[in-house]
């Protein structure tokens, strides 16, 4: 039932965050670019992939398909955001987080994102033992 | 326990003479302790059962493992794949490697290159047709900026934006500039005073350095806010 919900909250945030930059990928190169973290020739490419697999992720969590490499793909993803944000809150950038949606609309990034993204951490987290972990 | 006499009798051949015992004695008191083996032979299975569910559970993280490496993959690739045919049907399709270079984001929709040469700058400068921003950080523009330069750090920008910009009239001719060839202040502060309504900003690229190579009039201190 938990294994469920986590699924379920999980997939639904990996869907809904992947629609808007699917929408606009050149608004969502722009956030990438901003984060200043990947080399240039990497940034378009990024754009253009990640929000498909968010929406692939999401997909396959929620239908219960290719759970294992599902699961370890989501902890990856996220620890790969938070040390993203983490990294740039700590060198004084403020820029936007870019992680729902593309536009400025967002506020830009602060504890507060890292904290979200934390708790999804801490899901997918329960995920990755709940199948690896806990067999009977 | 019921001893039958039998039994009784057998035991206490063992015990009185053992040397003695014939192979016809042993066999009957190995009956006496058949419980015994029984309950080894069940130990025993037991162990080798629990012995495989651990091997089998050892043999089921092997190929949890193995599954998770093989779907990591095919996720990535099932991805990429999706991602890129998606990116070849649209029409406003991103090209696979972007130009990110400064002057490429320099460079207006229409075309227009907002870098400026320092040629033109030091014209403009001298024609006094032209406002300098200093978009590094203060205590840079206090040890020494472009003779009557303002100071809008572009880390400050959300703060003294409204203050240093407020008696700029729109159309004004505005030169960003900061330091090195890689710096992005200049153009970032130039980008954003355009999406503020600035509708006549150009970037003197590594702007610093060039008018301190060409000897152009520079000043200390906080002379203009």
């Amino acid at each position: 039932m938990l294994t469920l919900s986590a699924r379920f909250i999980l997939g639904g945030v990996f869907i809904y965050a992947s629609f808007d930059k699917i929408l606009h990928p050149e608004a969502f190169a722009e956030a990438v670019y901003n984060y200043q973290i990947l080399p240039d020739k990497l940034i378009n490419l990024t754009a253009i992939v990640l929000p498909c697999l968010e929406l692939v992720l999401g997909i396959f969590l929620i239908i219960n398909f290719w759970m294992p490499g599902a699961v370890v793909m989501c902890n990856l993803l996220l620890m790969t955001f938070i040390g993203a944000l983490l990294f740039n809150m700590a060198r004084g950038l403020n820029i936007n987080c870019g992680c729902f949606s593309t536009t400025a609309v967002e506020s830009s990034m602060n504890v507060l994102t890292v904290l979200r993204d934390a708790s999804f951490l801490a899901i997918s987290g329960y995920l990755l033992y709940a199948i690896f972990f806990y067999r009977k | 326990m019921i001893v039958t006499g039998h039994e009784r009798e057998s035991n206490s051949q063992i015990i009185s003479n053992p040397a003695d015992s014939t192979a016809k004695d042993l066999c009957k008191n190995l009956r006496s302790i058949t419980p015994m083996y029984i309950g080894l032979k069940i130990r025993k299975r037991a162990m080798a059962k629990s012995r495989s569910i651990q091997e089998n559970n050892v043999t089921t993280g092997k190929v949890i493992h193995f599954q998770a490496v093989w779907q990591v993959g095919a996720l990535l690739a099932l991805s990429i794949l999706l991602a890129l045919s998606i990116n070849q049907l649209r029409s406003d399709r991103l090209p696979l490697m972007g130009d990110w270079s400064i002057k490429a984001r320099l460079t207006t929709p229409g075309g227009d290159r907002l870098d400026i040469s320092f040629e033109e700058a030091e014209k403009l400068f001298m024609e006094k047709s032209a406002l300098f921003i200093d978009a590094r950080s203060m205590d840079e523009y206090l040890k020494g900026h472009i003779l009557g330069a303002r100071s809008l750090s572009w880390h400050d920008v959300d703060r003294r934006f409204i203050e240093v910009t407020e008696d700029i009239p729109p159309d004004t001719l505005i030169i960003t500039y900061c330091e090195g060839a890689n710096c992005e202040l200049s153009c970032d502060l130039a980008l954003f005073l355009l999406d503020m309504g600035f509708s006549n900003v150009r970037v003197l690229l590594d702007g610093w350095s060039e008018w301190n190579k060409g000897r152009l009039p520079v000043e200390k201190g906080n002379t203009v806010s």
